[in-house]
């Protein structure tokens, strides 16, 4: 019991980890309908951002802005610059995940290329865990936790309150008749990247602060999980990617306090395959006329 | 034999498998238009396959390298053996993941199976000895011979290619016959191909496996050379080097294959190797993958039907504009 509350409590870290990156990934695989690949990289960015930050003295969570800052401004330039190119000539929507995957590629070895694929130690904010029972948590970690969750309600209530958020559930949905409507889909796609990048940011420097490290695969190790969290949450749905963030914690960190940490991470994933398997409408429904939206 | 004859004869080698992989990823992309990108998972399991009937009897945990199965078996069975491996774990991995999903779903599923299998295969050491693999493997073919592949690379290359030529001819054969000429429907217009009786899931499955097939016999063949095999050497990144070949030369015919093979995994990835060593050691190692990650974003750019394109074939004459050959199956998911 006591181990299953301890494990239960590091999932739920791994958890608001996951979360945030995967309400990001969402944020933009609704509106854009392109499973981007490269995400995992702009997430590398983010941490080493918030290194270099670290490097110069700066204080941990202005590091953590400009890791936000640099997922948000990498995110923008590569969806402008490089998609753009490929959506002008009416690449499909599939092709544009391979797209996004070239890009991985060249940002994550570039950036081992740039490291010296070298491991650069990142303690910061460590403090002493707090323990209560078998469970023992770190304050830095029940920070992440409600960073989590106020992202998840800021975030939600600007997707139901606000016009932009109106707007952009609006082109998720059908972009030709938002066009119609006067909604200027272009600024919608913008907005989204920078936020969307800015969560990536945020969320590759949350996962280095609890690794501890941060390499040039940092990201790209990080990445399968955060996909598998978006489509299992549902497309587009920022509390879907939440609660299948939960889940996907949980079950990670049980399986790895009862069975071993090699098994987590494929207990994690085979969450998604067995749902995939069982019910494939239920998380892919209605697909074949998604057109993409840049 | 001298270092540069030694070299040129694994070059020639790692082509054959290449081609081998180039063929399989071509089936099951061009044709059967799954986006495999666990690619790299089937040709694993070939080399395993092959390793463990030609190793021996496994010495259990006391010995220095366990493995499940084990058997000492002459050829021409350790390569059957292996072909049969990889269709057997395609037939698996396809029953569950050819259903009718979005294709970028389909290939987040198969990435993530690759990604499963090698944290599998790392962890249970009783399997394949774990994350140490296994080495010492042989080449049964050569025993019957009396020489070994690395002492003998050239004739070792001259098998491969032997392997890889009647596979060419197999394939292009087949995709000559009444069974190719499906596929196409169904790669080009479900709705129709279906419409006319074809058996959509059958077919798929069919191509599937038979690409898993040849996938597992280049295993088996990189295995007997090379006389070791790790997870380290099935990284899903190497199922990415495989695609751009596969994409620069030209989906869907087997002359583009040829070619791309030929210029991305052995003339591309060799080039650095002539290069003077700048920077520090490493260096070029990673801006070769930054390359190919390049290479297959201005392929995809600039020519996403690949130098050899696909030839078309026209029956009479043709209604409307022509259509433009693009990467394959707009039609289809």
């Amino acid at each position: 019991m006591g181990q299953l509350l301890a494990s239960s409590a590091d999932g739920i870290v791994v958890a608001a980890i996951l979360a945030v990156a995967a309400m990001g990934f969402t944020l933009q695989f609704g509106l854009t309908n392109v499973i981007n690949l490269s995400f995992g990289a702009v997430m590398t960015i983010g941490g080493f951002t918030a290194y270099l930050a670290n490097v110069a003295h700066l204080n941990a969570w202005l590091g953590m802005l400009l890791g936000g800052v640099a997922g948000a401004v990498a995110t923008v330039a590569l969806g402008r610059g490089v998609l753009r190119l490929y959506a002008r000539r009416r690449t499909q929507l599939f092709e544009m995940m391979m797209v996004t995957l070239g890009m991985g590629l060249v940002i994550d070895y570039g950036l081992q290329a740039i490291s010296q694929n070298a491991i650069y130690g990142y303690t910061v904010l460590r403090g002493a865990p707090l323990r209560m029972g078998p469970i023992a948590v770190t304050p830095i970690e029940v920070g992440i936790i409600v960073m989590a969750l106020v992202i998840l309600v800021a975030a939600e209530a600007a997707l139901k309150f606000t016009k932009l958020g109106k707007a952009l559930r609006a082109t998720a949905v059908e972009p030709s008749l938002a066009r119609s409507c006067g909604i200027q889909t272009g600024r919608v796609v913008l907005i989204t990247w920078t936020v969307s990048g800015f969560l990536c940011g945020i969320a590759g420097v949350v996962y280095i602060i609890s690794t501890q490290s941060v390499d040039y695969s940092t990201g790209e190790l990080f990445l399968p999980l955060v996909i598998a969290a978006a489509i299992l949450g549902g497309v587009g749905s920022i509390r879907g990617a939440v609660v299948a963030s939960l889940v996907m914690g949980l079950v990670t960190e049980i399986v790895a306090g009862y069975g071993g940490a090699a098994y987590s991470t494929v207990a994690g994933f085979a969450i998604l395959v067995v749902v995939l398997l069982v019910r494939p409408g239920s998380v892919s429904g209605g697909a074949e006329d998604r057109q993409l939206v840049l | 034999m001298n270092a540069w004859g030694f070299y040129v004869a694994t070059l020639l080698i790692y082509f054959g498998v290449d081609l081998l992989s180039g063929i399989s990823l071509n089936l099951q992309f061009g044709y059967a238009g799954v986006v495999n990108f666990g690619y790299v998972v089937f040709q694993a399991v070939g080399a395993y396959a092959a390793a463990v009937v030609v190793l021996g009897p496994s010495g259990g945990v006391a010995s220095f390298q366990q493995y499940v199965f084990g058997a000492r078996l002459a050829f021409p069975l350790d390569l059957l053996v292996a072909a049969a491996a990889g269709g057997l774990v395609s037939l698996a991995i396809g029953m569950f993941s050819l259903r009718r999903m979005r294709r970028d779903y389909q290939a987040v599923v198969l990435l993530i199976v690759s990604l499963i299998a090698i944290q599998l295969v790392s962890a249970d050491v009783p399997l394949f000895n774990g994350a140490n693999g296994l080495t010492g493997v042989g080449w049964p073919l050569g025993q019957l011979l009396g020489i070994s592949a690395t002492s003998s690379p050239w004739i070792y290359a001259a098998w491969v290619l032997a392997i890889c030529a009647a596979v060419f001819v197999g394939v292009t054969w087949l995709s000559r016959s009444p069974w190719g000429r499906s596929l196409r429907a169904m790669r080009d217009n479900e709705a129709a191909a279906s419409a006319m009786g074809l058996n959509i899931t059958a077919l798929r499955l069919q191509v599937f496996v038979l690409g898993g097939a040849i996938a597992g016999l280049s295993g088996g063949l990189l295995v007997e050379y090379i006389g070791a095999w790790s997870p380290g050497a099935w990284g899903y990144a190497e199922t990415f080097v495989i695609f751009t070949a596969i994409f620069v030369g030209g989906v869907g015919n087997y002359r583009g294959v040829v070619i791309g093979v030929l210029l991305v995994p052995v003339i591309f990835l060799e080039i650095p190797r002539f290069l003077p060593a700048i920077g520090y050691p490493g260096l070029i190692d990673s801006l070769q993958w930054v390359a190919i990650g390049l290479a297959w974003m201005l392929c995809l750019l600039f020519r996403p039907q690949g130098i050899l394109p696909e030839k078309r074939l026209r029956v009479g004459r043709p209604v409307g504009p022509p259509e433009t050959a693009v990467a394959p199956a707009e039609g289809a998911i």
